[in-house]
């Protein structure tokens, strides 16, 4: 559905700055019907890509194809197949709920009876029925955001982009978003694209693109890329991890890493993890606190790509919002 | 396409509307700089040729001018919140054409500044000016096409804008001075020769001509008039200029720098 071939996108520098590579020889496809995250840390080129594929920018050089058409040659035939959800809200908040619908629909040219029919369905899934005839002002943040979606769904989009979407709301309306959206996704068979730092989201995502420095680092299921990772790892809580750690050292020979309270065995292959795991229990019951096995998510499989921690690249894009 | 304009051009009308501040404020401001100014100069002020007219009625076509100058200040503002809020995003993602974006604002900013106009048009009986049918028509008409070149020259400048702070500078040293040597504030003609030639220069000083000659002449003296035809021309060129200027610029994509081989 979206075919990325050797993409590549240089910056003009200007009289003060040299010009800078944002994305260099990327090839990716998103094939028909899935749900694509895209990840990385800031200035790994996600924006960049993100808007080439919305047609405002044009790459140095490659190709894309968006449903069949070539996005560089013939953007408005490709705009027509698909939505874009804005980081920042593309809505306009001085409207109603309403009248930002019925804006978005002229300029899409949908009327009449069709328009009906859309916005039914475009609203069916969201908590706006009420809430029509209030301006967007006034609406919560998650509501918001179901405006931004309901809006991109009214044009029956095949492929719908979404830019970090989640970006300023707390936990639960997210989980609401982005359930919502995996429904939609599922009931329309859309092709979906988003771009994310939040690794709980892509747990549910057909395939998980990790990029770095304008280049593709991976590119797989959230399951695969977790095995790649091939790690077990047994996580212990105590009071006194330090003296713990020391005895689990010595009587053990095992290698373990600490993390504030938390002892780490992470170089446990897969299988062994449960009898080291009761070997502990039987020796050290009254030090510990909890002790679990632990897969490897896809946070660690981005720390291991990467090198950064989401918190570290959440951090950084807090800086960068504020300045 | 047509619907797209209307669509764009309705909703900078209804946000106009809504915010009540700013419908004041335009409204009021020339009005006040109109009977402020023109009363204070009304006892000191011959304009030549024009020995007969009173500050006041000299000032009243330049008060319009100055209404139609922040109409299209305001619009253009919008642009850049526009772009910094998000919303002009999905317009730009959006299947219309450029044109549609550029005509929807320029629609907008003319509806506004014309509502403004046409109210103020309603004290031209109490100045003792009296139009005819015919020069009401063309009064419009000059109306719309000043409106329009306004609107579009401020998206022109307001587009490549990032924040709102830069395009007050522009407004301060660029678009104010036009207006100020329009020949709305004081005549042409005894103006010292360097001031003589910008404000003959001036594409704003012409639409003026436009929308004061028709307060005085009928319409058939006016066709035949050299002068009001060459700054129907100009105002016309000048309003299609930016125009297709203000479309140029929005069909722009940011490119990349080509690979190196």
């Amino acid at each position: 559905m979206i075919r990325i071939q050797h993409l590549t996108h240089i910056y003009p520098g200007s009289r003060k700055t040299t010009p800078r590579t944002a994305i260099s020889d990327l090839t990716l496809s998103v094939a028909e019907g899935e749900f694509c995250i895209l990840s990385g840390p800031n200035g790994s080129g996600k924006s960049t890509l993100f808007r080439i594929l919305c047609g405002m920018t044009l790459p140095s050089a490659g190709k894309i194809q968006v449903a069949g058409h070539d996005l560089l040659k013939e953007p408005a035939r490709a705009r027509t197949q698909m939505a874009v959800v804005f980081q920042s809200p593309a809505v306009d908040k001085h409207l109603t709920v309403a009248e930002n619908l019925r804006l978005h629909a002229d300029l899409y040219g949908l009327k009449g009876r069709d328009l009906a029919q859309r916005l039914d369905e475009a609203l069916a899934w969201t908590d706006l029925k009420d809430r029509l005839p209030d301006k967007v002002d006034t609406l919560s943040g998650g509501l918001a955001r179901q405006v931004e979606l309901a809006k991109c769904l009214l044009t029956r989009p095949k492929i719908l982009l979404l830019d970090e979407p989640t970006t300023g709301l707390d936990p639960s309306s997210r989980r609401n978003f982005v359930t919502a959206l995996h429904n939609l996704q599922r009931g329309r068979k859309m092709t979906v694209l988003m771009t994310s730092h939040i690794f709980s989201e892509a747990d549910d995502a057909d395939r998980v693109a990790i990029m770095k420095g304008g280049r593709l680092l991976a590119l797989d299921s959230p399951q695969m890329l977790k095995a790649g990772l091939g790690r077990e790892m047994v996580v212990v809580q105590s009071r006194n991890p330090e003296s713990l750690e020391a005895r689990i050292r010595a009587d053990l020979q095992l290698r373990t890493r600490r993390h504030g309270d938390e002892i780490r065995l992470e170089e446990t292959d897969n299988g062994t993890s449960l009898p080291v795991l009761e070997d502990l229990l039987t020796r050290y019951r009254a030090e510990i606190d909890s002790i679990a096995i632990k897969q490897p998510a896809l946070e660690d499989v981005f720390i291991h790509l990467t090198g950064k921690s989401a918190q570290e690249v959440e951090s950084e894009q807090l800086e960068t919002a504020a300045s | 396409m047509i619907r797209v304009v209307f669509a764009l051009a309705k909703r900078e009308f209804v946000r106009f509307i809504r915010q009540p501040q700013r419908v004041v404020g335009t409204v009021a401001q020339p009005i006040l700089f109109w009977l402020f100014l023109g009363s204070g100069f009304n006892s000191s002020f011959r304009a030549p040729g024009m020995e007969s007219v009173s500050y006041l009625e000299y000032f009243y076509p330049g008060v319009m001018l100055m209404m139609m100058l922040f109409a299209s200040i305001f619009s253009s503002i919008t642009i850049i919140e526009d772009r910094d809020a998000g919303f002009l995003q999905s317009v730009l993602v959006a299947p219309v054409s450029r044109m549609a974006i550029v005509l929807g604002k320029v629609l907008g900013g003319t509806a506004i500044a014309m509502v403004q106009t046409l109210i103020f048009t309603l004290a031209a009986p109490f100045l003792g000016m009296h139009l005819g049918l015919g020069s009401l028509g063309l009064l419009i008409a000059a109306y719309v096409l000043t409106s329009a070149g306004f609107a579009a020259m401020g998206f022109f400048f307001a587009w490549p804008m990032r924040s709102s702070a830069g395009f007050h500078a522009i407004m301060m040293v660029f678009l104010m001075p036009l207006w100020m040597l329009s020949g709305a504030l004081f005549p042409i003609e005894r103006a010292p020769g360097w001031l003589h030639v910008l404000m003959t220069i001036n594409p704003v000083a012409h639409a003026l001509i436009l929308m004061r000659k028709p307060f005085y002449e009928t319409p058939d003296a006016l066709f035949a008039d050299q002068r009001y035809l060459i700054a129907l021309a100009v105002t016309v060129a000048w309003a299609a200029f930016c125009l297709f200027g203000s479309m140029a610029r929005v069909e722009r994509r940011e490119k990349g720098l080509a690979a190196q081989p």
